[in-house]
């Protein structure tokens, strides 16, 4: 079970959906972006952003619309990471950190990008996926 | 008094390749078990596509999301069997619990078995004449060439499998003049109630050398290595229902245990032995099952002779590979495909290029995520599986000159016989005990 850190240091953003942090069950994830920004985010529409980062077996479909949980606070390092998970070539994102499954690609010699691999080590992204802890 | 002719046992090189089996540095995170598809699929796809290059070179390669009506083209993906006999857990919850099947079948395959091919982009149903499915089973990567119809149904016309891996060409500078032999054997079931411990204490002695006259000893002194594929112990399980046992009871649960020790310390204390856990030996039900605990060997592990393997074992001798299973691969193809001879299916899965395919749809996995250990890159030279209901060999040969030996080893219990294999000419044959007196 992956236990997620509740980060009660921060204070909640106001645009935070409530009914989304009210668990069934499941601890709803708060995580702050460790970005020093405070912009809000509302929505963003990803359907802009769906060619990021992505390689050619991606259908862009994939990205377009989901849970509003998901919009929680994030920022452009989070989607590029978020795009890094949904891309098919490198595999199921699910059961693996993001830099695992990076490595793990470089070494069966699919060259996922760079940048990514930094974001993960030193600009200090969520090092697990997605769907973590949500699924 | 004898003469005293000194025969010495022969040695032969011994490597093992039993790292990429091993667990030991492996952390359960809960991963799902679609990394190793992903990594299986990624893998032997490259692999495929060289060949595809050289067998259609002018059809596209394409993902199953980018088909389109009607066009020839080759797709490339991992095979599920859809089969209605298959044992379903939902199927316990949905049917009536009054109705009791009469008998439980052993072999799953029916005539409405269909194959569908899945890569990351989606699934498609294949269709072609009727014997297709029964060749194949769940988690076999191949290549198929033909087009969609407008179902949305893909017609094969023609499949390519990986084909054997290639295979490093024996080391001619090592010198083969001499005759060696190494012994498989498989389902010595110690501790069961059918087993004859007449017999095993025959093979023993024949092995160690202490029976026979100088020709007989000659021969167990060309015996290299002696290798247990598993089924090694037949454990009374029935003894531990729950209950707190007793410590009469306890001494008589662990009893097999014992003589196996006594056995091993007595072979390893002549010549070196690996063994190998097999289907209801002490050691993990998942496959790669990993090598049965020295503790349980107080005797045997002092010796550096003997070698705790996992299952599946692949090891070098004299620079000959060899591979091989205690035999639950095999039995979970049988139970899922047809084929003539058990042999039929080790050769499938020389030829898939996969040691257990069905790992993990029916047959119990590790969830790797990494790697998939049962993936063969390099075609061995003597391919054995243990625990099989009777002897069976031949020789393979490859299109890029691979040559190898399948073996199928029969279970000691029932057939009180080993195989021998020679490391000269590559021929095996069989050698039988009977403490029966000769009935003509």
């Amino acid at each position: 079970m992956a236990m997620r850190k509740v980060d009660s240091v921060f204070p909640k953003r106001k645009n935070a959906n409530v009914g989304a942090t009210v668990g069934k069950g499941h601890s709803r994830v708060t995580k702050k972006s460790k970005d020093a920004l405070t912009e809000t985010h509302e929505g963003v529409s990803s359907k802009a952003t769906a060619s990021l980062g992505a390689a050619a077996s991606q259908p862009a479909a994939l990205i377009a619309s989901g849970n509003e949980d998901v919009y929680e606070e994030y920022d452009d390092m989070e989607e590029i990471l978020r795009q890094f998970d949904m891309n098919l070539a490198y595999g199921p994102c699910l059961g693996m950190t993001r830099l695992g499954r990076w490595e793990r690609a470089q070494r069966i010699g699919l060259n996922p990008p760079q940048h990514v691999k930094d974001f993960l080590e030193r600009a200090g992204g969520n090092p697990e996926c997605l769907w973590e802890g949500r699924v | 008094m004898d003469t005293g002719v000194v025969l010495s046992r022969k040695q032969a090189d011994y490597i093992c390749r039993d790292e990429r089996y091993c667990l030991s540095m492996q952390r359960y995170k809960g991963q799902q078990y679609s990394q190793l598809y992903f990594f299986r699929l990624h893998t032997i796809r490259q692999n495929l596509l060289s060949r595809i290059q050289e067998r259609w070179p002018s059809l596209p390669v394409c993902k199953i999301l980018g088909l389109e009506e009607g066009q020839l083209c080759v797709v490339v993906g991992t095979l599920y069997k859809q089969m209605q006999l298959k044992p379903s857990i939902l199927e316990e919850y949905s049917k009536e619990r009054s109705v009791v099947p009469l008998a439980t079948p052993s072999k799953f395959t029916h005539n409405d078995d269909y194959l569908i091919m899945e890569d990351e982009s989606g699934r498609v149903k294949l269709i072609r004449d009727a014997n297709l499915p029964s060749f194949y089973v769940t988690g076999v990567v191949v290549a198929v060439c033909g087009k969609e119809e407008k179902d949305g149904e893909f017609f094969v016309q023609e499949i390519l499998e990986p084909g054997l891996p290639p295979q490093i060409p024996l080391r001619s500078a090592v010198s083969f003049d001499e005759e060696k032999f190494v012994v498989f054997a498989s389902g010595l079931k110690i501790g069961g109630e059918s087993t004859n411990p007449l017999e095993l204490q025959l093979l023993l002695d024949h092995l160690t050398g202490h029976l026979g006259e100088e020709e007989e000893q000659s021969l167990s002194s060309q015996i290299v290595r002696v290798v247990i594929a598993g089924g090694s112990v037949d454990l009374q399980t029935s003894l531990s229902n729950g209950q707190p046992l007793s410590g009469k009871e306890q001494t008589k649960l662990v009893e097999p245990i014992r003589e196996l020790d006594l056995v091993l310390t007595q072979l390893a204390a002549a010549m070196p032995v690996d063994i190998m856990p097999g289907p209801n030996d002490p050691a993990n039900y998942s496959l790669p099952q990993q090598p049965l605990h020295r503790c349980l060997f107080p005797g045997a592990s002092l010796y550096n002779t003997f070698v705790s393997a996992t299952n599946p074992h692949q090891f070098e001798l004299d620079g000959a590979l060899f591979l091989g299973t205690s035999g639950q691969n095999i039995e979970d193809l049988e139970k899922y495909s047809e084929a003539e001879e058990r042999l039929d299916f080790m050769e499938r899965t020389l030829v898939w290029r996969h040691l257990a395919p069905t790992a993990p749809d029916t047959l119990g996995c590790y969830p790797f995520t990494d790697r998939d250990p049962f993936i063969l890159e390099m075609c061995p030279h003597v391919y054995f599986c243990g625990n099989q209901p009777s002897y069976a060999s031949r020789l393979l040969k490859g299109p890029s000159g691979q040559q190898v030996r399948l073996i199928c080893i029969p279970s000691f219990q029932e057939t009180s016989s080993v195989v021998l294999v020679s490391l000269k000419t590559w021929d095996s044959h069989i050698l039988t005990f009977s403490a029966n007196s000769f009935q003509p």
